[in-house]
């Protein structure tokens, strides 16, 4: 009889060609898709330049730079980073989507270039996000990424032990799949899955558009994960006909596959909207806990929160209403395809009349890179995917995330408030 | 180049303590405001945000000891490699998160985790730290915690001083893919 195996792991024995993987085995593999920011595509070229004794790119077509913290070289020195990189690409015939096409993975799903049953490394630590869609997908280092992926399309993984999470009940209104998302790092802690991989499953989950399944992955990191995954079913399919360029076969779970642990998760126990506070994405409270804080920035965009049903969220919860007086509110679409779509259906034009900063699809605020510092003393509540001190310019300024929702109605009100009103 | 390479293939240290907290993240190790900076110019800013001291103070050899989760967030490799170019010996942590860990052996930074290693020491302490053999020793109380070494593999890779010398190597079990 054969092994009883999960998706990861029949994806990781495709690619490290070989019978079978057991977690716990050092694999080296083949690797379909290499994806890197601006940021990561600069680290990497310069590794790949300088300590490599000229070795060539091994198969161009697999890699993908995608311009996101930048909209515009805000510095000199920041347009000849980004200049050395388009020259790179240039050289190994590299695909660039340049500045202004969006945040790094959205753009990736837009683009159609992933497909079910891949194997996708970036340098960039949410690229578990398309676990989602059916691929073995991991961050991993600048030296992994130059010396064994552009040199050889390979990278090494030691293949992760499995846990299921089993998301299930029903949350309580005004419980959103990213309340939910959050709910689930605050309540397991986030250092709780280091090196695991956790698939996420439940009635939960499987009620959930691909777009909504995302944040699950896309969050796993700040748990500690190596990667996450959706077992795939008909949605995954659908969503894969509709996006993926390239053929494929998708990927199961063997009925009855075995997991290092299966924790169960009661949404129904959700207490309200969640919202992750300084210092870390695992601080996760009540918004009841926080509401009243006064806040100087709300931000609606970039791997989490740029996506359409966000925009459409929160010209929703704005209501007509003006941002409040001395809060500054920026929009930045996910991706082209969101940021057409927000202004055929006359969302930007609503933003724009509330008084909103829209700005070019991309990472927006992450890292402060090209916008969304602040000073000590300053408030910045988001739906981005990182709060950390000093990652948005002074450590003593505050970050909270959480929903669109409660984003939009913080925004409208110069408080962090309760979207249930 | 690697600003670890220099680090002695070994692997046992001995150093004063830097002692730090749980969920360290990458951007108090290397704010990206400084990660397009010389390794030299990140390691005089590294951890300054949660002790200005560590990068004034900080002498070769010494060791760095956290809690769980060190090096959690964004997963850049300048964040280890900063930490390497402050001539620290090793960094011992509860855990490390799994960038950190990938990253730190990558680029050859000595790191080993150690269970109950935040409780075992108090800053300044003197400590050796014999990685391949998973053991910490507390001159100060005369104590030894012992822990789990990292698979061989990836002792291998640090000796080597990184994955790209590693690479280099003629002996490494990686080399079918050269």
């Amino acid at each position: 009889m054969d092994a009883v195996v999960n998706m990861i792991e029949k994806i990781l024995a495709r690619a490290g060609r070989r019978p079978r993987v057991e977690p716990g085995d050092v694999v080296v593999a083949d690797v379909d898709l290499m994806v890197m920011h601006d940021l990561s595509a600069s680290f990497v070229t310069r590794v790949f330049r300088e300590e490599l004794d000229g070795a060539a790119v091994h198969d161009p077509s697999r890699i993908v730079f995608v311009f996101d913290h930048n909209f515009s070289a805000p510095t000199e020195e920041g347009a000849r980073r980004l200049h050395r990189v388009r020259e790179f690409a240039a050289e190994h015939g590299i695909r660039v989507f340049d500045a202004g096409s969006g945040s790094l993975h959205h753009v990736i799903i837009e683009s159609g270039l992933w497909a079910p049953g891949q194997v996708i490394i970036g340098c960039d630590s949410h690229t578990p996000i398309h676990g989602a869609l059916g691929a073995f997908a991991t961050g991993v280092g600048n030296n992994s990424m130059a010396a064994m992926g552009f040199a050889h399309s390979k990278a090494w993984f030691r293949a992760p032990e499995t846990v299921q999470v089993r998301l299930e009940g029903a949350p309580h209104e005004g419980v959103t799949p990213r309340d939910a998302a959050q709910h689930v790092v605050g309540s397991l802690g986030e250092d709780s899955a280091i090196y695991q991989a956790l698939e996420y499953a439940g009635d939960y989950v499987e009620g959930l558009s691909i777009e909504d399944r995302c944040l699950f992955p896309l969050m796993s990191i700040d748990l500690g994960a190596k990667a996450a995954f959706i077992d795939p079913d008909a949605k995954t399919e659908a969503f894969a006909r509709e996006h993926a360029r390239a053929g494929f076969e998708l990927v199961r779970n063997d009925p009855g596959c075995r997991y290092a642990d299966i924790v169960r998760i009661d949404l129904a126990a959700i207490d309200g909207p969640q919202v992750a506070c300084p210092p870390t994405v695992g601080n996760v409270r009540p918004v009841r806990e926080v509401q009243g804080t006064p806040i100087d920035i709300a931000e609606v965009g970039g791997s989490t929160g740029g996506r359409l049903r966000d925009i459409r969220t929160l010209v929703r919860r704005l209501d007509g209403r003006s941002v409040h007086p001395g809060v500054r509110l920026q929009v930045v679409p996910a991706n082209r395809g969101i940021f057409k779509a927000a202004l055929r259906e006359g969302l930007i034009e609503a933003l724009v009349d509330a008084g909103a900063i829209v700005c070019p699809p991309g990472a927006g605020s992450n890292q402060a890179v090209n916008m969304g510092a602040m000073c000590a003393g300053e408030t910045m509540i988001s739906n981005q995917a990182r709060n950390f001190p000093g990652r948005n310019g002074s450590p003593e300024a505050r970050h909270f995330l959480a929903s669109t929702d409660t984003v939009a109605v913080s925004a409208a009100t110069g408080r962090i408030a309760d979207p249930r009103g | 180049m690697n600003p670890a390479s220099n680090n002695p293939a070994t692997l046992v240290f001995e150093g004063a303590c830097w002692k730090f907290g749980h969920n360290v993240p990458t951007d108090a190790i290397t704010p990206t405001r400084l990660v397009w900076k010389t390794f030299d110019e990140m390691a005089r800013h590294c951890l300054e945000s949660l002790d200005p001291d560590f990068p004034r103070r900080v002498r070769p050899g010494d060791i760095l000891v956290a809690g769980r989760n060190f090096g959690c967030s964004s997963g850049r490799a300048a964040a280890p490699k900063a930490l390497a170019a402050t001539g620290i010996g090793a960094v011992v942590a509860e855990r490390f998160s799994r960038t950190f860990y990938r990253n730190g052996h990558e680029v050859g930074l000595p790191i080993l985790e150690a269970p109950g290693i935040h409780a075992f020491v108090e800053p300044g302490d003197r400590l050796h730290v014999d990685i391949a053999n998973g053991e910490v020793r507390n001159a100060r109380t005369g104590r030894a915690l012992r822990t789990s070494p990292p698979p061989p593999f990836l002792l291998d890779m640090l000796r080597a001083g990184g994955l790209i010398p590693y690479l280099k190597s003629e002996s490494n079990p990686l080399m079918s893919v050269r």
